[in-house]
């Protein structure tokens, strides 16, 4: 696909100078797109909040305070409230804990993606620029990989061993390096063929040289998006493991771990499972709205269309 | 003939996955700490009957040894007993050292079957929701690229994505049946018992439906089967169902091929919130009782479906478009 479009003419919609690599047009769209500022303004806002404002509280997010339990947020009580997102039930800090929450779930989260990314990556560049039996292996893994039931794996794991930071980035990272595997071997075998490498070779470049100076870099932009969505998906298992009680453990607080005891209180309290809920739920849109505005972007830049 | 030769290929390939997964949990159970002899007899026995009862699982043997011996086992059908559950059914927590049923624990398989056709209604029901809240979404949005069909299927999606189920589950359960008493939520008595699981599993794959019924509608609507349509006398409805939709349906069909892990990654946790006793709650409930024979019964059982429903998936297709090749 990539060599097609480079090659051909294309009547640019916008007049964005064709001269401008494929990649760096794929930026630009991606940037310019509505749906990526938005995302990324609500995800740099969060983000911010949640380095900045629990240094500078006064409160700490695991003080328990038994005389504000279960205090309602202030747009639904008392404007005056010193708890803006409402207190759980131990009188804890909502919006605090939700804060400390969303460090560990993007800390998780980005971890795990940067594990699944070298990992996979790796064996994709070595099993596509290599081919034959290391090629076959690496590929019958993936398959193998693909058709285990990793979640099972994944909660059998945490089950049993004590679920520690590390335990839980490393069993998601198992679980989702396949994919990029894939998409590494097909960029890796496509780029392989093309001129200029040969070119690279016949000047003496090294196997490591070309694999990490012009393959490399062709594998980001089509893995690039995926990157981003599946940032917002680890964060999502990550949640579902601290539910299930085999994520970090209380009394850090996690989403998982605050709306496993909110739920408990939801009849009268509604705002503890709810609140954390919500939080989550506009933090991956904000991501999920970057990483979707680069997919349509690749599309278009694919199609020829800019 | 060509049919017969993808299918050995295929079945090969599925035993030698199945054999890795076998492996692989089978290895991590052994692993990991936990002993399992222990947990069969109690916390309250004595030390001889604990080594007694490894003695007699053969649990002292090498880990090859015992691989082997399972494998032998699975070959029969025979996956065996279950640590903690007894055969009347009736779910023990941390059993107590004098509990009478302790002789008498139920098979595996026994187990996995009883529970497999709540998943299977749990599952269907979720994919008929899905399709309809991604059908006209998806569809819209792919005949009119750039329109505000198109955007409002972008950000359904989006949303949608974003949406942890656990969360969803929990407020719907509350709002729903709770404090407005439409629908049952926790439990099984009946079939509108499923319906509230298996809306939250739809809006939990509605997005993935949405996205490739956009890109691949769009893809077909520009190709020239279609734009000579309306030159045959095709009426628009005509070449967007029988034509357009049925191009569409292929990549969907993969989708699902590669979607069943988050299809059941999600009956997990939908089982667990509503309490309906299917494989998921049955998988979640022999993890945190860490019955061993049951995670590995599951493990495997699962693993088979999905080997087993590609297979299908891949012979589906060349169904529809005789044109793929095996």
């Amino acid at each position: 696909m990539d060599i097609k479009v480079k090659n051909m003419v294309q009547p640019s919609m916008d007049g964005m100078d064709l001269s401008v690599s494929p990649a760096k047009r794929m930026w630009i769209l991606a940037w310019n797109s509505a749906a990526f500022k938005f995302g990324f303004f609500i995800f740099g806002a969060l983000m911010l909040t949640a380095l900045v404002y629990p240094e500078f509280s006064s409160v700490d997010p695991t003080k328990m305070n038994y005389r504000a339990r279960l205090l309602p947020p202030i747009f639904v009580g008392d404007w005056t409230s010193a708890h803006p997102l409402g207190t759980d039930q131990l009188g804890r800090d909502l919006l605090l804990r939700c804060l400390v929450g969303l460090r560990y779930s993007v800390l998780i989260g980005v971890t795990t993606v940067v594990l699944m990314f070298i990992l996979g990556c790796g064996l994709g560049l070595v099993s596509g620029y290599k081919g034959g039996v290391i090629d076959t292996i690496i590929m019958r893994l993936t398959d193998a990989q693909l058709s285990i039931p990793m979640i099972i794996l994944a909660i059998a794991v945490l089950g049993v061993s004590r679920p520690t930071v590390p335990a839980i980035i490393i069993v998601l990272g198992m679980a989702g390096w396949p994919l990029y595997a894939r998409v590494a071997r097909s960029v890796t075998m496509s780029e392989r063929q093309r001129e200029y490498i040969r070119g690279e070779r016949v000047l003496g470049a090294s196997d490591w040289r070309i694999l990490f100076l012009f393959i490399a870099p062709a594998v980001l932009p089509p893995i690039a998006f995926v990157a981003i969505l599946d940032v917002a998906r680890m964060m999502i298992f990550e949640s579902i493991l601290g539910f299930l009680g085999l994520g970090v453990q209380p009394p850090t607080p996690t989403f998982g771990n605050i709306i496993a005891d909110g739920r408990k209180y939801l009849i009268n309290a509604w705002w503890v499972a709810t609140m954390p809920g919500i939080f989550l739920l506009v933090t991956l849109t904000s991501l999920n709205l970057m990483g979707s505005a680069f997919e349509k972007a690749r599309n278009q830049v694919l199609k020829g269309e800019h | 003939m060509f049919i017969l030769g993808f299918l050995t290929r295929r079945i090969l390939q599925g035993f030698i996955v199945l054999f890795l997964v076998t492996f692989a949990i089978f290895t991590l159970l052994r692993v990991v700490p936990g002993d399992p002899a222990r947990l069969i007899v109690g916390g309250m026995a004595p030390d001889n009957v604990v080594a007694q009862k490894a003695e007699e699982l053969g649990l002292n043997d090498p880990i090859p040894v015992q691989f082997i011996t399972y494998l032998g086992q699975l070959v029969q059908g025979d996956m065996g007993n279950s640590f903690l559950r007894p055969k009347s059914g009736a779910i023990v927590g941390a059993s107590e050292y004098d509990d009478p049923t302790r002789g008498n624990r139920a098979q595996v398989l026994d187990l996995i079957l009883e529970r497999l056709p709540l998943t299977l209604q749990l599952a269907g029901v979720s994919i008929v929701f899905c399709l309809l809240i991604a059908f006209p979404l998806g569809v819209a949005g792919g005949l009119r690229p750039g329109s505000w069909m198109d955007r409002l299927a972008f950000f359904a999606g989006s949303l949608f994505v974003s949406m942890p189920n656990f969360w969803l589950g929990i407020v719907l359960a509350m709002l729903i049946s709770v404090k407005m008493g439409l629908l049952p939520s926790i439990g099984y008595k009946g079939f509108s018992y499923t319906i509230l699981p298996a809306f939250v599993l739809a809006i939990e794959l509605a997005p993935f439906v949405i996205r490739t019924l956009t890109v691949s509608i769009a893809q077909v609507m520009q190709e020239e089967f279609i734009t000579i349509a309306p030159i045959r006398g095709l009426t628009p409805f005509r070449i967007v169902f029988a034509h357009a939709i049925r191009n569409a349906s292929i990549p969907l069909l993969n989708l699902f091929g590669i979607q069943l892990g988050t299809l059941l990654g999600g009956v997990l946790v939908v089982e667990y919130i509503f309490d309906y006793p299917g494989l998921g709650l049955l998988t979640i409930n022999s993890v945190l009782q860490r019955d061993f024979p049951l995670i590995q019964g599951i493990a495997i059982f699962i693993s088979g479906i999905f080997v087993f429903i590609n297979i299908i998936v891949d012979l589906a297709a060349t169904a529809i478009d005789p044109r793929l090749e095996y």
